[in-house]
């Protein structure tokens, strides 16, 4: 009996041996063709490359070998558009005339892109193109090797156009360790935050105008205390390991830049030493702890906001909150929107820290980036080059089918059908370029409101600086969770002692690992600064 | 010789080895095939060389864990839930169970388990909501009840006291159903000669519980608790998720390795950290039911799972 099982254990330990061999020579196999691929990819291009510098712009595809037709994939976040089958048909008409290429697209819903994103290219799936961002871990897959390195020569001559418009600086902010990943969306857009509230609810109790931390504190403070069922703030949810309002009252106000709010450091921006300081250690952040607790204990948003999973716009429009902060663009769809469905609520946008320097988003906000593993890297980086700069196919990308999801309105702006909901709401902003129409409904104040900031606008030496985290990526993990567990609820007012909550807050950064961040990142910024 | 007794065996059971063959296969599958991929935890990972082919880096990737400085209070926690989920969840199923089957009426008794048999099929999505909306300070219907009772109103999820309980008692809620079903079926395959037996001898209802149905329940309390005991370091990352989220506040109770490590990890995406984390509570899980089946076996060889 003894003898016999352990027999068949022998038969199956083999098996499993034989079998698990089998799998590791197929991934071995697998692997390899991909990773000669792409040195041979690049080989060519940069091979085929000097005679493209000699050659003119503008005619991207001459050159070009396109006779062989190829099917290019691209990865979107968002759902799908309603209309995908119908505006894609005509997307493909007009690229298979320019660069006999047709696009399949494929979709990352927003509920779970953040899962799906990174699997993607983990698992080498075979597609072209992905949208890419910063806030979708764009340095992060780049350092992984997710993406195709684009060099100058291949941006040159596969997108002479792209090459011309694009500004210097987006190419420098898209870099990583030196290397571009990524070409960037072709227009500046403010992502600084602003306020939306209800100027009916201020009108009613005679407020004074809303233009400073104070006189907002004040207007949270009288909803709270006259308007009950009415939240006065209520803040976006997510995985923010900041107050909501502190783009608005930490970074804008004491003109700061703080590495996309995901860790405890800023610099001052007119400092020229980019020298890196912990944010929970200032003065100012002490100042607005009891700014921030005054509003809570004056119930300015629910007491239990950290468990809230409320869409913040939705209530905004609803009536159940009187304030919310979002970017400029943001909150101006939000407002057209309301008032196009004749809202009841009298609504306007502040700018509580007027004057203060106000910096746009870094060109890394949206992109579109290559596939490590694609085959038609050439034709991808001419669809590109198409969306951006084709006044046509970029309003199909952008807007859909003319006359059936938008009525163009002159040449910049458009004005939405019933339809427009049909192709939207998905990662085309990559294709972001000069050519973009704007919403003829889109309020004027918002715009008028980010045209007067144009004076307000810094740009400084450390714009293009990009944090490799590598080295301290444990530290970062550690960090990142003390902010979520010491720092977020002392931000919302729900620590009583707040010098006590920030001595705690620092104590445990620091046994999180908080100096050996701030050293690899000084060291960083130092070596960036003395290379300029 | 021996080749003779193998390959006879298998002329001999091949129908129950015809049988056996899925079960054999899909854990090969789906259990031991991807057991390959623990290589991850020590490895820095990177698309190009994927799972076998990226490089080495020894321990790295356990760094981050263990230099958390909260390793041992989540450790801690999940075992903690574990054991109270076990031992809460159990004793419950096995009373609903007993009472189910005392009473009669078939009717009355089907509505009643498929009325506790519905809450396992709730997302925990949709649990949290609800949780939220009885619970919550400004509207929770709680809270709207204590004042209008004129008491002072609880302010629940800024106090990481109640969530043990809370926790529990959402567990049991949950699992409550699907476990009495287990417990049922085996109550109702005891021979009924035994119940007979004690009823001639004089026995009441209490004394045919305690004499005959539990006795004869523990052979299968002990395999489902031995099977529980093993994920005993996994915490339920869909029931903490969803009942605490990001609530800072709450993490000192109610924090577990499962949704420590989702936080720290979902915006730096490090597959092999995360992978270092599963190998963690693997390997404590393992020690763990080696030990509890070794014990087991100890107080009797029949009972154990090996």
């Amino acid at each position: 009996m003894q003898k016999k099982s352990g027999l068949i254990m022998l038969a199956i330990a083999m098996m499993l041996v034989m079998i698990m061999s089998a799998c590791g020579n197929n991934n071995n196999n697998a692997s390899e063709p991909s990773a000669s691929s792409e040195p041979s990819a690049s080989a060519s291009s940069s091979a085929s490359s000097s005679p493209a510098a000699t050659e003119t712009e503008g005619t991207a595809g001459a050159s070009v070998d396109t006779s062989k037709e190829v099917k290019l994939k691209m990865i979107f976040v968002g759902p799908k558009p309603v209309d995908y089958d119908a505006v894609f048909a005509e997307i493909n008409k007009k690229l298979k005339e320019k660069i006999n290429a047709t696009l399949e697209g494929e979709f990352l819903d927003w509920s779970d892109w953040a899962q799906k994103y990174p699997l993607k290219l983990a698992a080498a799936e075979d597609f072209d193109l992905i949208y890419s961002a910063n806030w979708a871990g764009y340095n992060d897959q780049a350092l992984k090797g997710g993406f195709l390195e684009i060099t100058d020569e291949m941006i040159q001559k596969y997108m002479p156009q792209t090459w011309a418009n694009m500004p210097k600086v987006s190419w420098g902010q898209a870099k990583v360790n030196g290397k571009l990943y990524m070409i960037p969306q072709n227009r500046g857009e403010s992502v600084e935050k602003l306020i939306l509230y209800r100027e009916d609810l201020r009108k009613k109790y005679n407020l004074p105008e809303i233009n400073s931390p104070e006189s907002f504190a004040t207007y949270l403070k009288t909803i709270a205390a006259n308007e009950k069922g009415i939240v006065p703030f209520t803040p976006e949810t997510g995985d923010w390991k900041y107050h909501n309002l502190d783009r608005v009252l930490l970074k804008q106000q004491n003109e700061w830049n703080m590495f996309d709010l995901d860790m405890p450091f800023a610099y001052k921006l007119t400092d020229e030493k980019g020298q890196v300081f912990n944010v929970y250690e200032t003065q100012e952040f002490k100042d607005l702890m009891v700014y921030y607790k005054d509003l809570a204990d004056n119930n300015a948003w629910s007491k239990n906001v950290l468990n809230s999973k409320n869409d913040h716009q939705q209530d905004f429009k609803a009536g159940k909150t009187a304030s919310i902060t979002h970017n400029n663009g943001t909150l101006g769809a939000l407002m057209s929107q309301m008032r196009l469905e004749n809202s009841p609520y009298e609504v306007k946008l502040a700018d509580i820290n007027q004057g203060k320097k106000k910096s746009v988003a870094i060109s890394t906000q949206n992109g579109t980036s290559i596939h490590a593993t694609s085959k038609n890297v050439e034709r991808s980086l001419m669809l590109i080059e198409l969306m951006q700069n084709d006044k046509e196919l970029h309003d199909l990308m952008m807007y859909g089918i003319s006359g059936v999801n938008y009525e163009p309105v002159g040449d910049d702006k458009y004005k939405a059908t019933d339809k427009f909901q049909n192709f939207y709401g998905f990662s085309n902003w990559n294709f972001n370029s000069p050519l973009n129409r704007t919403d003829e409904a889109f309020p004027q104040e918002a715009s008028d409101l980010v045209n007067s900031w144009e004076a307000d606008v810094y740009h400084y030496p450390l714009e293009t600086f990009v944090f490799d985290n590598s080295k301290v990526k444990t530290e970062i993990a550690n960090v990142g969770n003390v902010m979520l567990r010491y720092g977020i609820p002392l931000e919302y007012g729900l620590v009583k002692d707040i010098d006590k909550g920030i001595a705690d807050l620092n104590k445990q950064l620091k046994s999180a690992g908080l100096e050996k961040i701030q050293t690899e990142l000084q060291s960083q910024i130092d070596a960036f600064l003395a290379k300029q | 010789m021996k080749r003779q007794t193998f390959w006879n065996d298998l002329k001999n059971y091949k129908v129950l080895l015809l049988m056996l063959t899925p079960a054999v296969i899909f854990y090969l599958l789906f259990a031991y095939l991807p057991m390959a991929g623990i290589v991850i935890a020590f490895k820095r990972y990177d698309y190009a060389g994927g799972i076998f082919g990226s490089p080495w880096n020894g321990f790295d990737n356990f760094r981050f864990f263990f230099e958390s400085g909260d390793a041992f209070r989540v450790t801690r926690n999940t075992a903690l839930y574990n054991i109270a989920f076990i031992a809460v969840n159990n004793a419950l199923q096995i009373f609903a169970a007993i009472l189910l089957f005392e009473v009669g009426g078939k009717w009355f008794r089907k509505i009643i388990q498929s009325a506790m048999f519905l809450p396992y099929f709730i997302s925990w999505v949709v649990v949290g909501a609800i949780a939220y909306n009885l619970l919550n300070y400004d509207i929770g219907t709680v809270n709207v009840l204590l004042r209008g009772l004129g008491l002072e109103p609880i302010d629940i999820y800024n106090t990481p006291a109640y969530w043990p309980y809370l926790l529990v008692l959402v567990s049991a809620w949950k699992g409550l159903g699907y476990g009495t079903v287990m417990y049922l079926a085996a109550i109702t395959s005891i021979d009924t000669e035994m119940y007979e037996a004690a009823e001639i001898d004089g026995a009441n209802i209490f004394q045919r519980i305690m004499k005959v149905t539990i006795p004869n329940l523990y052979p299968t309390v002990i395999i489902l608790v031995l099977l529980a005991v093993g994920n005993i370091f996994r915490g339920d990352f869909g029931m903490f998720y969803n009942m605490i989220g990001n609530n800072g506040i709450l993490f000192s109770t109610t924090d577990v390795i499962d949704t420590f490590v989702f936080r720290s990890l979902i915006t730096s995406n490090d597959i092999g950290m995360s992978a270092a984390a599963g190998v963690f509570q693997s390997v404590l899980g393992f020690v763990t039911i080696m030990l509890v089946n070794y014990a087991v076996r100890r107080y009797d060889k029949d009972r154990a799972l090996f």
